[in-house]
């Protein structure tokens, strides 16, 4: 790859690795999502079981100039608890969807986080002094006797452990009738949005016994219903612009400053199907399973099963580029419809903004995730494209990574694996980039990975 | 399936099912286009009705899947292999008995056995399992008109058959309303309508007004399908309320009827998805008790349907 400062590739080599060590996996374990906050101190994962972790990456050791701070564990919190919906006698899941963080206002930090019925607003913040000297009470809590109190004192405080206490400010409920598949959070950074597969709803971040929906696209005779919201995001500087997808592989981008309910999309964004790669399944695959706005919104990019595109958002009918996943999946895609893999909904990422060639476009690579734990980036410039694994053998820090590639068919050379190989079991489905470094963070099923470019 | 570390051997005839597309119009290759149809339509009908989670299946793959099945199922209509999809009551199942028998193992050991191929060679015991999308709203599953079709042929239950001619009478009410085109599809809706009518669901508001449409539409085949979405993502939530659902949100007594008609529907409507299991569960009556079909039943089932349509106003 062309790094920023000149013409060098990236060399990505195994940083951590955090989660159970065991093949066994625990359901529970399984992360539901990955996400920087904005100035990339903060790692967040939400899981199956509900929880939301987050890690804090360390300051930087000046005497170790070849790594780059360390992620540690910072807070860990139940978010959302599993419920019953008594109506439907069917379990609501507690699963963690989505985690949004909340740019930093103060000394706190904030996140959405969200499983298929309810969003939470969550506020982490650090307690590392305690008052201490009360007249009235002793340090233990007990009241004391008020005629034993001769003096007065003023309390002071005094340091204590760092405790990072998180606590849910808000609970934005009962407004999803299907399951949330996204939230993201206005430039405006007043309003969100959330959706699901039918509706959209816009909120303000301080009230939560209202919400107005914004989209709906459910047919008055449910038997109609053929196209469902797959993925939708806000415009990243326009605070009345945002679009969504669908499971038939169009985007729609609606202008809320054009009626109260964005019905009618203002864009539509489509490629025609090619009719060479026509099967049955072209439709299956081409549902978008993530829409992603570049920084400076002029740009947005998609995942569908097999591919990522990026598109103009000043050219509908087409992407203008197009990169493939894993294109060798294409003749095995009955077997994948049989076992649901084909339903996988995989994430897709930009890399970080901030250290950018002036001329070209402010992102150059794009990464997402394949089976067998692998993981693909594609340079958008030179049109390099490479294929890791997440795994931790052979993965000492600091080891460069080796890059792996996968025998389509014919002969199979040495360290090529075979399609018939991949274990279509371990699926990274949730990638993200550090907003301003090299660093990236790699779910695997239970496992997170951090990776770090190697720093000379 | 995918293996995992085995090596395979090349397969000529795995074209058939993986490998390139075949396109329709190829000479040699139309039978394995043909194969790789039914194997993804047979696929596509385990996918939506072997499901048992505790959660809501996914709304999405639940649309995808039908829209798989829909498309199948116009390219068969178009290939002029479809018969037309409801048998009326008066007519004798016996030219479709022994698609009807061919039919029933696949439907019965739904949980134990894979839907062969073969039972679906004609489609016409498929189409005449499904029922209108718009009975699947209320929750009921598609199944049971299948259940129904088989009585008449198979010696248990033959308390079917009497359940019919209920029906039939039943019907005369609503068919005043709109063209029923077969009194036999009209007997599934209805079954579905009568028995939609004893739970709690919002869908059974939404009866009435999907109710004459399927009825009066086309055949049902594609229609009976996205009526999953319903039974799956059920609109049984608060903001989707109604009054008229408060009004019925008596006592579902329908789990705890045993009488085989509504314990059919009603057992499975209960539950928004339809598992094999209780596929099964309620398939058992009917294979097993030859039960007699009461009258009560038959009547409320007039008066059910009369206050639906003033409450509706369709």
């Amino acid at each position: 790859f062309s790094g920023a400062g000149g013409g060098n590739d990236i060399q990505w080599c195994f940083s951590q690795v955090k989660g159970a060590v065991d093949d066994d996996v625990a359901e529970a374990d399984i992360i539901s999502t990955v996400e920087f906050n904005h100035s990339g101190e903060l790692l967040a994962t939400g899981d199956k079981g509900g929880r939301v972790v987050i890690f804090q990456q360390e300051q930087e050791n000046k005497t170790q100039s070849h790594s780059r701070g360390e992620y540690n564990v910072y807070s860990t919190f139940q978010s959302h608890e599993p419920e019953f919906d008594y109506l439907k006698s069917l379990e609501i899941e507690e699963k963690i969807n989505k985690i949004r963080w909340l740019p930093q206002k103060n000394a706190a930090q904030f996140l959405l986080s969200t499983n298929d019925k309810t969003i939470k607003l969550w506020k982490i913040s650090e307690r590392d002094k305690r008052p201490e000297g009360y007249n009235l009470k002793e340090e233990d809590g007990r009241y004391r006797d008020p005629t034993t109190v001769t003096t007065l004192r003023v309390p002071v405080f005094r340091p204590m452990d760092l405790m990072v206490e998180a606590s849910p400010r808000r609970i934005f409920a009962n407004a999803h009738t299907y399951h949330i598949n996204s939230i993201s959070i206005n430039s405006d950074y007043e309003t969100y949005l959330s959706a699901d597969d039918l509706r959209i709803n816009l909120w303000h971040l301080e009230i939560t016994d209202r919400s107005f929906n914004i989209v709906d696209i459910k047919p008055a005779n449910m038997e109609e219903l053929t196209e469902v919201i797959t993925a939708a995001e806000f415009h990243p500087n326009s605070c009345n612009t945002f679009v969504y997808s669908s499971s038939k592989g169009t985007i729609r981008l609606c202008d809320m400053r054009a009626s109260a309910l964005c019905d009618r999309h203002s864009k539509l964004f489509e490629e025609p199907e090619d009719p060479s790669n026509r099967s049955f399944f072209s439709e299956i695959i081409s549902s978008i399973s993530d829409v992603k706005f570049s920084h400076s919104g002029r740009y947005m990019m998609t995942r569908d099963y097999l591919s990522v595109k990026i598109w103009d958002l000043n050219m509908e009918n087409r992407p203008v580029e197009t990169y493939q996943v894993h294109e060798y999946l294409r003749s095995k895609l009955c077997s994948l419809y049989e076992n649901d893999c084909i339903f996988d909904k995989f994430e897709c990422c930009w890399n970080g903004s901030d250290r950018q060639v002036s001329f070209s476009s402010t992102h150059t690579i794009v990464m997402t995730g394949s089976y067998n734990n692998f993981f693909r980036m594609f340079d958008r410039n030179t049109k390099r494209d490479i294929t890791l694994e997440a795994s931790r053998e052979n993965n000492k820090p600091r080891t460069v990574l080796k890059p792996r590639k996968v025998c389509a068919s014919g002969k199979r050379k040495k360290d090529e694996i075979s399609v018939d190989s991949l274990d279509f079991n371990k699926k990274i489905l949730h990638t993200a980039w550090h907003p301003k470094e090299n660093i990236i963070a790699v779910a695997t099923t239970n496992n997170l990975y951090i990776f770090q470019d190697k720093m000379n | 399936m995918l293996g995992k570390g085995g090596k395979r051997k090349f397969d000529e005839h795995e074209d058939g099912l993986e490998g390139k597309v075949v396109s329709p119009t190829d000479g040699p290759s139309k039978v394995s286009y043909t194969l790789q149809r039914q194997t993804i339509f047979n696929i596509s009908l385990m996918k939506l009705y072997n499901h048992r989670p505790l959660t809501e299946p996914s709304l999405q793959k639940t649309v995808l899947i039908n829209n798989m099945l829909r498309r199948i199922q116009e390219e068969l209509k178009q290939e002029g292999s479809l018969r037309p999809v409801f048998v009326t009551a008066s007519q004798p199942a016996d030219p479709l008995s022994d698609n009807f028998r061919e039919a029933q193992p696949a439907f019965s050991h739904l949980a134990s056995q894979p839907l062969l191929p073969t039972d679906f060679v004609s489609t016409t015991p498929l189409e005449s399992c499904l029922t209108p999308a718009s009975l699947l709203e209320d929750d009921t599953f598609c199944t049971s008109p299948a259940v129904q079709h088989e009585g008449p042929t198979k010696p248990p239950p033959p308390a079917l058959q009497p359940v019919k001619d209920s029906f039939s009478s039943a019907l005369d009410e609503i068919e005043e309303l709109c063209p029923a085109p077969t009194s036999a599809e009209a007997a599934a809706a209805q079954t579905a309508a009568g028995d939609s009518k004893d739970h709690a669901s919002e869908s059974s508001v939404q009866k009435p007004e999907g109710f004459p449409e399927s009825r009066a539409a086309e055949p049902k085949l594609m229609d009976s399908l996205p009526g999953n979405f319903e039974v799956t993502a059920s609109t049984g939530f608060l903001t989707d309320l109604t009054l008229d659902d408060i009004l019925f949100a008596d006592i579902d007594t329908s789990m705890y009827d045993f009488d085989p008609c509504t314990s059919a529907t009603g057992a499975a409507s209960k539950v928004a998805p339809v598992s094999a299991d209780e596929l099964l569960k309620t398939l058992a009556p009917y294979s097993s008790q030859p039960v007699t079909p009461n009258q009560p039943f038959k009547m409320d089932l007039t008066e059910l349907d009369h206050i639906m349509e003033v409450l509706v106003g369709s």
